[in-house]
């Protein structure tokens, strides 16, 4: 055997890899083509050599040929080569040489007999040919069916499914252009190869992927090289249900855990409420004391008293409307709302104008600020930054003791994240605790101690982890750290550093 | 002025309503109040007021189309309300037309400073000679160019020194980023707000005794900056 038949006009598809590389098929008319070309080479040897071999041995020969032609190109170049054999077996190996006439009777039954041999074994040898094909393309259609639907199973995200459907759709339909409409709740298409334009024509191949609840999407294929067989059909639309069904399990995961979240969700509001309740009573009452006692007149218009509840009055309203702002910021935090609104922002800005709001709470400590120079600029949210640094400092100015050393420090750590650490010489936390303090709601002192709802923190993690950067907490050999990364690249562009002319 | 300035304060909050109208009396203003949009706008076109101190969440119409509506026939100073999370209101606002925002809660001496400064723009658009502004240690000096610190030159780029002077030209006033940008880089920069960023740094490295903690040339979170010069 010179080649292996299976590998020529169907090929194996091999690993995919993405591209789509095939073998095409030899066309119809070159099978018949290589069939005569086969048997005219046989025929070229057999004249070369009709001297020493008997027309006999040439016949039974000649069946080499055409059983091979059978089984490389089927059955219909096989039956030609038959046909084309026994003309030439005639027109050059029994007498008269070089006419189509037979004289002696016997050549006449050897060349009826060979004729007769020679499109029987074709026949069988295409017809065994023809089945192996066909058992081969469906061993390869169920081992795709079962690779699909073993990968699917373990699937949970549309994207994936669509993903994986399209590559065995693309490998097995030898398809040029597979493209996926999944409808649903977040409607997409996904194509393959991805980031070539569909053809402009309808594709060859569509079916829709009906699910029992209603159609979930629809499979496109555009193949030019061959029209559909019906098992293809077939496949196509095992393939479609396959789909559906992944898809439908997708979804209905989906559903559940979004169920969980809202319980969760529910749970986590009644603590909000119980929480915030105790926390906005306690400022109030303040404010309400203070306000009361000023307005029955028995405190001295003049006396140092009457300047203390004032204050008391000003500063706990600045600590209500703190803690309403914390609260606002978490439910959009929670909501997805809190989209950043990122500008290039200078950080030491930032860091400035925080301090400078809160330099009557910060006169208890000595803050330091300590940046890299010439820090490049930062792609964030200026307002959801400074309240970032606002919650950081303020937990720091509670928890550390007075006239505590508190030192804010920022460096680029690479060219692609800046770091910050805000370090206080405050006590330790529990290493357990470390990754729990961003919690929400989450306090490590007992309430009466400390006052806060417990949300400063997980807002600042919020924020930052929607900037894309990251925030931890460590403790150092003398005090407690806040650590928090940040990405210096906006949708891959690098922070312009805009050129500052000279003096003229 | 002879006659006390006229403010009209529209919110539809009652409470803020008798509170300003209780302050601003005591501080010798006339003060009109109105809790609705349509009101206030009509309020307005029957006397109009020195200043207007506008509510940016109004239930009947959004606050930035007062804005709007009342810049159709009048320049009078417009000091808009808003609350932390609305910077995008306040820029809006400000876009519109409006002359400065304040942010609820704010504190009552923050509100005069404001009413101070926008009656002062207004008398100013009559008076042309401008004075060198002062502030602090810092006197800057439109018409001659120059800058000094304590009594010393200081060197300015044509860039630094063209955004100090918009600065202090509107001293005491909010101006947004865009309106800054337009002004000093012009309108094809608006958008870019690293260079004004970087700029002020450089001014505040110049100018400022603390850069980090500047005392003049301030920010307003999310809007822009304001310069503050002596009274």
């Amino acid at each position: 055997m010179t080649g292996k038949p299976e590998n020529l006009g169907r090929p194996i598809p091999r690993q995919y890899n993405g591209v789509g590389m095939q073998l095409p098929p030899l066309s119809y008319f070159l099978r018949y083509l290589f069939a005569i070309a086969f048997i005219a080479a046989t025929t070229a040897v057999f004249f070369a050599l009709r001297g020493t071999l008997d027309r006999a041995p040439i016949a039974l020969l000649y069946l080499l040929p055409i059983v091979l032609s059978t089984a490389l190109w089927g059955l219909g170049p096989g039956v030609t080569a038959s046909f084309f054999a026994f003309l030439t077996f005639n027109y050059l190996f029994l007498q008269p040489y070089f006419t189509m006439t037979v004289h002696r009777p016997s050549d006449l039954v050897m060349l009826v007999v060979f004729l007769i041999v020679a499109v029987v074994i074709s026949q069988l040898v295409g017809r065994a040919q023809m089945g192996l094909t066909a058992a081969r393309e469906r061993e390869r259609e169920a081992t795709q069916l079962y690779e699909l639907s073993t990968v699917l199973s373990g699937l949970h995200d549309d994207q994936a499914i669509a993903r994986v459907l399209a590559e065995h759709l693309h490998v097995m339909f030898r398809a040029e252009q597979v493209e996926l409409l999944i409808s649903g709740s977040d409607p997409f298409r996904f194509q393959l190869p991805a980031g070539i334009r569909s053809p402009q024509r309808p594709p060859e191949l569509a079916v829709a992927i009906q699910a029992a609840r209603g159609v979930l999407g629809e499979i496109r294929m555009w193949r030019p090289a061959a029209l559909p067989s019906a098992g293809e059909r077939r496949l196509l639309q095992t393939f479609a249900t396959q789909g559906a069904l992944a898809l439908e399990r997708a979804w209905l995961g989906q559903a559940e855990s979004r169920a969980r979240i809202l319980e969760e969700s529910d749970r986590l509001k009644s603590a909000i409420l119980s929480s915030v309740s105790h926390e906005l009573r306690t400022p109030l009452s303040t404010i309400k004391a203070a306000a009361t006692s000023l307005r029955s007149g028995e405190v001295g218009w003049d006396s140092t008293a009457r300047l203390d509840l004032l204050a008391a009055i000003d500063e706990e309203s600045d600590h209500l409307n703190l803690l309403v702002g914390n609260l606002l910021d978490m439910s959009r935090l929670e909501s997805g709302a809190l989209k950043p609104q990122r500008q290039w922002n200078v950080l030491s800005e930032i860091i400035g104008s925080v301090l400078q709001r809160m330099h009557r709470l910060a006169e208890s400590h000595r803050v330091e600020v300590d940046l890299a120079e010439e820090l490049p600029l930062v792609p964030v949210d200026y307002i959801q930054m400074e309240q970032v640094f606002t919650n950081l400092l303020s937990n720091s100015l509670k928890y550390a003791p007075a006239g505590s050393l508190i030192r804010i420090h920022a460096r680029p750590i690479d060219d692609s994240s800046l770091y910050v650490q805000i370090s206080n010489e405050g006590p330790a936390v529990p290493e357990e605790h470390l990754d729990r303090i961003f919690d929400k709601f989450y306090r490590i002192t007992a309430a009466e101690r400390v006052s806060g709802i417990g949300l400063g923190l997980s807002i600042c993690k919020g924020i930052i982890e929607a900037h894309g950067g990251r925030i931890w907490a460590e403790n150092l050999p003398a005090g407690f750290a806040f650590n928090l990364t940040l990405p210096l690249a906006w949708d891959g562009a690098q922070p312009p550093r805009p050129q500052v002319e000279t003096e003229s | 002025m002879s006659s006390p300035p006229h403010i009209l304060v529209i919110d539809d909050e009652p409470q803020i309503l008798r509170a300003l109208r209780t302050i601003l009396t005591e501080k010798k203003f006339k003060v009109t109040t109105a809790a609705r949009a349509e009101e206030g706008l009509a309020l307005a076109a029957a006397n109009l007021p020195d200043i207007v101190i506008l509510d940016l969440g109004l239930p009947d119409m959004d606050g930035i189309e007062v804005c709007a509506r009342l810049r159709e026939w009048t320049q009078c100073p417009i000091i808009v309300l808003s609350v932390r999370e609305g910077e995008r209101d306040k820029v809006a606002a400000l876009d519109k037309g409006a002359d400065d925002y304040l942010t609820k809660p704010f504190g009552i001496e923050e509100l005069l400073a404001r009413v101070r400064v926008a009656l002062r723009h207004a008398s100013r658009t009559q008076t042309a000679p401008e004075t060198p502004v002062k502030a602090g240690p810092i006197t800057i000096d439109l018409a001659w160019h120059t800058v000094t610190r304590d009594g010393e030159d200081v060197k300015l780029t044509a860039t630094e020194f063209k955004l100090l002077a918009y600065l202090a030209a509107n001293r005491g006033r909010v101006l947004t980023h865009r309106s800054i940008l337009t002004q000093v880089w012009g309108p094809e920069d608006a958008d870019h707000t690293e260079y004004l960023r970087v700029y002020v740094r450089q001014l505040r490295k110049k100018l400022e005794a603390d850069p980090e903690r500047p005392e003049y040339i301030l920010t307003e979170p999310g809007v822009g900056y304001r310069f503050l010069a002596d009274e």
